[in-house]
């Protein structure tokens, strides 16, 4: 009894505070959380922990009474919740997913409904919500120079990236046929708008120009921030984080927002899970603006809901992908055509590799 | 795999019984069924299921073998499989090659000396192979440790390419498998009776010529153990061709798990790692013809049949390479004097051991850095990264429970795999290759595969996050290698010594006790240790079988490193060495007062 009651006052503060539209949307769920509920939570690991905890789980513990746990998923998690759904050991109970990994996921029949559409939350991106999934942050991929090898001869655009003769040094690509298939084409002068479906064999004869110059093909995240930071190599392709942490650790750089393609990450639920009710209160928890606007304190990530930059501060708005200045500089990843031509792209990609 | 040689090898000795008979009557080979009954459960079984797939169509059910059309019409599988097994013959080629003399030195020296020069070498196994990789990328980059002394110096006017490269990869993987070469190599090599080598020089054979013909050929056992050994564990790398590789360094397990967890085709993961398993048996095979891994197996000398032919030609080579090398020896000693020559092997050794606690020597400093990054040197000092391991619970727990499964598993591989070892070497049947391959084979199946397949297995019967299920999965990791390692300490023991025990009335269990594992001790102790490391630095089976929940070390930097790398990895490994070194000469000291 006593814990209905925490609940309501907890929820009228909520209210006051700003989380209206989500708390509104569930009052049955509410009302039948159970004390004893925990709830078992993937997150990205690493900084991502500490900046979740303090933005969406000790504050959903707070209103709702359900603890949450959290663990560390892999980068690509889609073999675990394969494993988890098809043996039916729920370990996890929500996770965060790519869009690359929610489409494979989804097209196996491997997630369950979120259970509620935009209308409960309508600052967020159309792109941010499914029916399985709900973005919870928006990450770009981009490139950054050393400011200390190009002074003032900055490079702007990926054309500029792939011109060795005005923009010596050394550079870094992923080895990975994503992301870098697209910047081959902007580099041959493909419009952002008009990038899908890509043009693989265009992406290619371009990719052959700039083949010899790549110094580093990097592999991970962490990676990228250690070679940019050490100076191994002057411009490196990465995703905006992982580039802004070296900055904001002391290395001498410059992240160039133009022709970045961003991506989203977002909650998902195991299919089956026998606790469902409480992953999908939890996923529309994390909608709401200002609870996105406290994990972007720490974590340099856009929020999925845009409505949130009405508290957030606009020097912190600058390194963040979906502020308005740079969002509108950007387009999303298409998934579908990746989807669609992933296994067989890698595959010629990887064949190109060793020749 | 080498099955076939090493039975027909074996059945020579057997005597001619009806099969019923000698499956039927008391033989040492049972003492390795509790092993052949845990990998059957644990390995094969999930392995297998998981395999399977690969000859299934994903929509039907119906037999297929799309999967192998696809890698037989695409060539960069098979190119990629090449790149695979050349990165693991150069890595096992040149582990023997630095770690040979290493290991003859150590042989040479007095016990307590020995076993304080040994935690030397074992020190890169302290260290994560995630650490010790960003490490190498500190001390090998272009503005790393090496390249700012030799542009700093002006020995070099421009940073050396050392690593994204095949050189950095064959850096990081030798580094990590020295240890490994060394350690095998060892106890053999301790075993020799260096009484047999004066014997030759008495006789007016060369020092050279007495080191070929006596001294390396009784080693031999240690040699092709070692080799064999860093060949397989460095066919499942993938961390240090993904970090320190350049463009073609790419090994199949990264395609494998690409596959596998990013694909999420699991069909295809399968036929890939059927593929590898497949040729990495050929090889080996192959590589019992021409070595006579045959003489692992329990097989005593002396009864090598169809090697014959072989076994000459391999005399003929050691007695080219010792005429060889005695002339090298000549002049080297001219143009150095006696003296110098005398001095060589230490000085080798100095440096081969500073090659492999360089990178731990680097972490130790950053450890304590005030950077939030893993540079060299430091740009200020602080604690800071200390108190975050030490205020972390998550971290506190994750160290204590990688201490607790590694013991457990440890034991249970030492057991499982020194019974095996002993079966094989007592018995003369015609299943010794067999039995050989089954505990081999762990080593050879990637460990992804391995993974997803326990995965499958766990769930079934709650195994899930469970202690106990990182026990079984890291002891199937770490059986061939205590196997390994046994057998070839196995196979310079004297039986006649058991014999001498029995007729002095011990009865078997008393004689085991009493005489064989006492002597065979440091065989035993090398056992452990490799099972030890092995799980203790253990990613694959951590990141499913934990589920996230029950954290091992290893996972937990994992985890902390995809994103952001930070100091505090550094500061754990700091930690972890100082636990280990202090608990390594404990033991050493309570064993040399009892």
């Amino acid at each position: 009894m006593s814990d209905t009651n925490l609940t309501i006052n907890r929820r009228h503060l909520l209210k006051t505070a700003g989380g209206a539209a989500l708390v509104l949307g569930m009052p049955g769920l509410t009302g039948r959380a159970q004390a004893a509920t925990t709830i078992t939570v993937a997150d990205p690991g690493g900084p991502f922990g500490p900046a979740f905890r303090k933005a969406f789980y000790d504050p959903f513990e707070k209103a709702t009474g359900i603890k949450v746990v959290n663990v560390a998923r892999e980068a690509e998690p889609t073999a675990q919740f394969k494993a988890i759904v098809e043996t039916k050991s729920y370990t996890w109970d929500v996770c965060t997913l790519t869009l690359s990994a929610r489409d494979i996921l989804v097209k196996q029949n491997l997630l369950e409904p979120i259970g509620f559409t935009r209308d409960a939350a309508p600052g967020l991106m159309p792109e941010a919500i499914t029916d399985h999934w709900m973005g919870t942050d928006v990450y770009s991929t981009v490139f950054a120079y050393r400011n200390d090898h190009f002074k003032d001869n900055a490079p702007k655009s990926w054309a500029d990236f792939w011109n060795v003769e005005k923009f010596p040094g050394r550079r870094s690509l992923r080895k990975n046929p994503i992301d870098s298939l697209e910047q081959a084409l902007m580099a041959d002068g493909v419009s952002i708008d008009q990038l899908y479906p890509l043009d693989v064999d265009r992406a290619f004869k371009n990719l052959d120009k700039i083949k010899q110059h790549i110094a580093v093909w990097w592999t991970g995240g962490a990676q990228s921030t250690q070679l940019l930071q050490s100076g191994e190599v002057d411009i490196i392709s990465g995703w905006n984080a992982r580039l802004q942490s070296a900055i904001d650790g002391g290395a001498p750089a410059t992240i160039v927002w133009e022709q970045g393609l961003y991506s989203i990450e977002g909650w998902a639920i195991p299919k089956g899970n026998p606790r469902a009710d409480a992953a999908k209160q939890f996923i529309k928890f994390c909608s709401a603006p200002d609870r996105q606007a406290a994990f972007t304190e720490v974590l340099a990530y856009g929020p999925t809901n845009l409505d949130a930059y009405k508290s957030i501060s606009a020097d912190r708005a600058k390194v963040l992908p979906t502020s308005p200045e740079n969002l509108k500089k950007m387009r999303v990843a298409n998934e579908n055509w990746w989807s669609e031509n992933r296994a067989a792209v890698t595959e010629r990609f990887n064949s190109w590799l060793l020749t | 795999m080498s099955g076939k040689g090493i039975a027909s090898m074996t059945a020579i000795t057997a005597p001619a019984l009806p099969l019923r008979q000698r499956l039927l009557r008391p033989n040492a080979l049972w003492l390795a069924a509790p092993g052949i009954a845990f990998l059957a459960i644990f390995f094969l079984f999930p392995v297998l299921r998981l395999l399977s797939l690969s000859v299934q169509d994903p929509a039907s059910g119906a037999l297929s073998v799309a999967t192998y059309a696809r890698i037989a019409n695409t060539d960069v599988y098979l190119q990629v499989l090449g790149i695979t097994f050349k990165i693991a013959a150069n890595t096992a080629l040149f582990s023997i090659l630095l770690g040979y003399p290493l290991a003859y030195w150590l042989a040479g020296l007095k016990d307590g000396l020995r076993e304080r020069m040994v935690l030397l070498v074992m020190v890169p196994f302290w260290t994560s192979y995630l650490v010790k990789t960003f490490a190498w990328m500190v001390v090998l980059g272009r503005t790393g440790v090496i390249n700012s002394m030799l542009t700093g110096s002006g020995l070099a006017s421009q940073p050396l390419p050392l690593a994204y490269n095949e050189f950095g990869v064959m850096v990081g993987m030798v580094h990590a498998m020295v240890p490994l070469a060394v350690l095998t190599m060892l106890p053999v090599m301790i075993g020799i009776d260096r009484r047999l080598i004066q014997a030759a020089q008495a006789l007016g054979a060369a020092p050279a010529q007495s080191f070929w013909l006596v001294y390396f050929k009784l080693s031999l056992p240690g040699v092709t153990a070692g080799g064999l050994l860093v060949f397989i564990s460095s066919l499942g790398f993938f961390i240090v061709p993904a970090l320190l590789g350049g463009r073609r360094e790419t090994m199949l397990a990264q395609l494998i798990i690409t596959q596998v967890q990013e694909l999420l085709n699991w069909a295809f993961a399968g036929a890939l790692a059927a593929m590898m398993l497949v040729a990495a048996l050929v090889t080996v095979w192959i590589y019992d013809r021409l070595f006579g891994l045959s003489s692992l197996s329990g097989e005593t000398s002396g009864q090598e049949g169809g090697t014959g032919r072989l076994r000459l030609l391999g005399l003929s080579i050691l007695r080219v390479v010792a005429k060889a090398s005695a002339l090298l020896a000549d002049v080297v000693r001219r143009v150095i004097g006696t003296r110098g020559t005398s001095k060589l092997l230490s000085i080798y050794c100095t440096l081969a051991l500073m090659f492999l606690v360089l990178p731990t020597l680097l972490v130790i400093p950053i450890g304590f850095t005030s950077s939030q990054f893993l540079e060299f040197p430091p740009p200020g000092y602080s604690l800071q990264w200390f108190e975050t391991y030490f205020s972390s619970p998550v971290w506190l727990s994750a160290t204590l429970r990688s201490f607790g499964v590694a013991a457990a598993t440890a034991i249970c591989a030492t057991v499982i795999g020194g019974l095996a070892a002993l079966a094989l070497a007592r018995s003369n049947t015609r299943w010794g290759g067999l039995v050989f391959a089954a505990f081999l084979a762990p080593m050879i199946v990637p460990r992804i595969i391995i993974a997803v397949g326990l995965f499958y297995l766990f769930a079934q019967i709650g195994l899930i996050a469970t202690d106990l299920g990182l026990v079984i999965g890291h002891t199937v990791l770490a059986l061939p290698f205590a196997f390994v390692t046994i057998t070839a300490i196995l196979k310079n023991y004297d039986w006649r010594l058991d014999q001498a025990a029995a007729v002095l009335g011990a009865n078997r269990v008393k004689t085991l006790f009493l005489v064989t594992v006492p002597l065979v001790k440091g065989g035993l102790v090398a056992a452990f240790l490799f099972a030890f490391i092995t799980s203790f630095d253990e990613l694959t089976i951590a990141i499913f079988v934990s589920g996230g929940i029950k954290t091992t070390l290893p996972k937990q930097m994992w985890d902390d490193m995809i994103l952001q790398l930070n100091p505090t990895l550094a500061a754990v490994s700091v930690v972890v060495f100082v636990i280990v070194t202090v608990l390594l000469l404990l033991a050493e000291r309570f064993r040399r007062t009892t």
